[in-house]
């Protein structure tokens, strides 16, 4: 019995190896994804026990309407949204990221703005190994509510539907907050990549 | 449409989430405007850059702190 739902069905009647088989199997994802969101060892081992502690706890309440992997984002990323990090000031999370705000602008002479086409500097950037850190950093300035949708969402590779599951939130609002997290990080990338203006 | 009709529409866009009607309008503002192409470009490869971010494996030691920690807040099972 080593199929995921065998060893959900056996981990709810008490088996300890096929519960201890189920954790060692997601372990990795979780602990990379607390580690994405906190960006520090202890909260993501926090997070990281905390979500096993509620998956077992919970688990009789799982009902297969999801994937199990999904499930365990939503009790995972309910650990990171109720974290405060330890010695971080985080952006606040009710910020609102504005479109208008995002958009690029006209010039004073009302021109369309200049958008240059950074994408094979970027992949270039990215083989260079200078890239990864400066995304990691724009990530991480989102504010948590949008940071934890673009993590699900564009870094772990979830649906919008399965991401929705996993925040509590409706698609269209995981499509806005998807939709500005996005925005926000690709002007970062133009700043450091196309010499685009904020 | 224009380009701020269009710039709320991207990611949808280039997520391929919406109807071949809005697609082909989308594609019609875009045959003349430069800076909305190169936004949807770079705005997918955003996107893309984000899925080959390296995850970080759980360390030996917090695996083991995790095992020491359910063994120790679960009760005693078969």
């Amino acid at each position: 019995m080593t199929d995921e739902r065998s060893l959900i069905a056996a981990s709810k009647d008490g088996d300890s190896a096929a519960l201890d088989t189920l954790v060692r199997t997601h372990q990795d994802r979780v602990y990379g994804f607390a580690m994405r969101m906190c960006r520090n060892v202890e909260d993501a081992k926090d997070i990281l026990q905390e979500t096993f502690l509620g998956m077992v706890r919970s688990l009789r309440e799982f009902r297969e309407e999801s994937k199990f992997s999904t499930w365990l984002y939503r009790i995972a990323a309910n650990a990171c949204l109720k974290k405060r990090r330890r010695g971080v000031h985080d952006p606040a999370p009710e910020q609102e990221l504005s479109l208008d705000e995002l958009m690029p602008r006209p010039d004073a002479e009302g021109r369309k703005p200049e958008i240059a086409d950074w994408s094979d500097d970027a992949e270039r950037a990215l083989l260079r190994g200078e890239l990864s850190g400066r995304m990691e950093a724009a990530i991480d300035r989102l504010p948590k509510e949008y940071k934890i949708v673009l993590v699900l969402r564009d870094v772990e590779g979830l649906s919008a539907e399965e991401t929705a599951q996993a925040v509590g939130l409706s698609v269209a609002a995981v499509k806005s907050r998807l939709h500005r997290a996005r925005v926000f990080v690709r002007r970062e990338l133009s700043e450091y990549l196309g010499g685009e203006k904020p | 449409m224009n380009c701020r009709e269009l710039f709320e529409r991207l990611s949808e866009y280039v997520d391929g989430e919406l109807s071949q009607e809005l697609c082909e309008e989308i594609r019609k503002h875009m045959d003349g405007c430069n800076p909305c192409v190169n936004f949807a470009k770079t705005l997918k490869t955003t996107a893309d850059l984000c899925r080959r971010l390296p995850s970080q494996p759980i360390p030996p030691q917090v695996a083991a702190d995790l095992r020491a920690f359910l063994s120790e807040h679960l009760p005693k099972s078969r």
